[in-house]
């Protein structure tokens, strides 16, 4: 489920391109990693790193997945989910090790992309849980990268 | 402007009136964690300066100390090559810390002699032009994405001629590293702050799954790293006590063995 992305740069000009050309073209979970760093982009102005491995897959309608992610307390963390399916719904939130949510309130969900925010309270596995909620197609691929500060 | 620069910033512009309009939906305030896996696969291992990072917010670090970037002989081994590779990386991340640009363009080359050494040095080439860019210009922003590219891009490379045991042991390499700057810092200077940043147990794990899923590389090497992470992880897996000093000390003693046991000849 882990994969990587050859760069920033890159994965945006592939962003440009696929809006311009690649629209009817089969999709893939690379796709949805070039929405997920889209929806990264700002933050890099904020001073953020986005890390060059992702996550990626496909969901069911209601369908969930965790991901396991060591964080370190004193770090701000940021993680953006995207998929190319442009009317469905994603959410992606964070729960520390005990399955409590851990998250900032200013994590934004909206159609295709999602977003939380979190400044850890302890350094330690969290748990990141990506959903598919509303979807037109039974399997929606989807992305989840993450920054720090 | 480019066209394509206009693109960006429109995009740009749209997320970000996109998240001012934006919430999250209403998300359970505690799930069972038990209903997933408690194995821990797909781990993206953090970059040691995702661990410097914070260290530095707890107080002033002398990153000189620090920095080195004379590693790497000529060795034939792939996997003690991988580990090689992985930790010089992190030097590069300590050399960024330490703005020190000489040191930073050394591991750009060496990196890239260890990529060609290693049979990826194809894909390598642009990450080490840009790294010695970069430092050469103090852009140290720059030069921590572009290493995180490289090993990314190392790591793929390997990944593509499957070999991903390969990748692990680079990832394996920086961590090692990372951790025996991360508790020399903290040995000096102890605070229980700087100490928590070593509660990585799933890591921890990770990384004795995947030792122990590479038979195939009988090196005495290999082995004596999976021994020594099965030494740390009780000092580190603690839950929510406090890691004392005694154990930073240890830690140290230990990654400081192994960093000197990969560079030499068994």
């Amino acid at each position: 489920m882990k994969r990587s992305l050859k760069s920033f740069v890159g994965r945006s000009l592939f962003v440009g391109l696929f809006f311009g050309a690649f629209l009817g073209a089969r999709a893939s979970v690379d796709d949805a990693q070039s929405f997920a760093l889209q929806a990264a982009e700002p933050y890099v102005k904020e001073g953020f790193q986005v890390r060059e491995d992702y996550w990626g897959g496909d969901l069911g309608i209601g369908e969930k997945k965790a991901v396991r992610q060591q964080l370190f307390k004193g770090n701000e963390y940021w993680f953006w989910m995207g998929t190319e399916v442009e009317r469905a719904k994603v959410s992606v939130h964070v729960y520390d090790s005990e399955g409590k949510l851990a998250e900032q309130t200013d994590g934004w969900e909206k159609g295709h992309f999602a977003a939380a925010h979190i400044i850890p309270k302890a350094t330690g596995s969290y748990f990141i849980i990506v959903a598919v909620e509303e979807s037109a197609e039974e399997r929606t691929h989807w992305a989840l990268v993450y920054g720090f500060r | 402007m480019t066209l394509f620069v206009k693109y960006l910033h429109i995009t740009a512009v749209a997320l970000t009136g996109l998240t001012l309009g934006a919430q999250a939906s209403q998300a359970p305030q505690h799930i069972d964690v038990k209903q997933f896996s408690r194995k821990v696969e797909d781990v993206v291992v953090p970059l040691p300066n995702e661990v410097f990072g914070a260290l530095n917010k707890l107080g002033s670090v002398n990153w000189k100390d620090y920095v080195r970037s004379n590693r790497g002989n000529n060795f034939t081994e792939r996997p003690r090559i991988a580990l090689i590779l992985g930790s010089v990386i992190a030097d590069g991340f300590i050399a960024v810390q330490a703005k020190d640009a000489p040191a930073v363009k050394d591991i750009g080359q060496r990196v890239l002699t260890l990529s060609k050494a290693i049979g990826v040095g194809n894909s390598i080439t642009p990450h080490a032009k840009a790294i010695i860019e970069s430092a050469d210009k103090n852009k140290w922003d720059n030069v921590r994405a572009e290493l995180d590219r490289t090993q990314n891009s190392v790591q793929q490379a390997m990944n593509e001629v499957h070999d991903q045991q390969l990748s692990q042991l680079v990832s394996l390499g920086g961590w090692l590293r990372g951790t025996e700057v991360l508790t020399s810092v903290v040995t000096k200077n102890f605070s229980a702050g700087g100490a928590e940043l070593l509660h990585q147990p799933d890591l921890l794990t990770y990384f004795q799954d995947k030792l122990q899923a590479m038979p195939e590389f009988n090196m005495q090497l290999l082995k004596d790293i999976h021994g020594a992470l099965v030494e740390v992880k009780p000092l580190i897996d603690v839950g929510s006590q406090h890691i004392s000093p005694e154990s930073v000390r240890k830690i140290n003693e230990i990654t400081t063995r192994l960093d000197s046991a990969i560079v030499t000849k068994e």
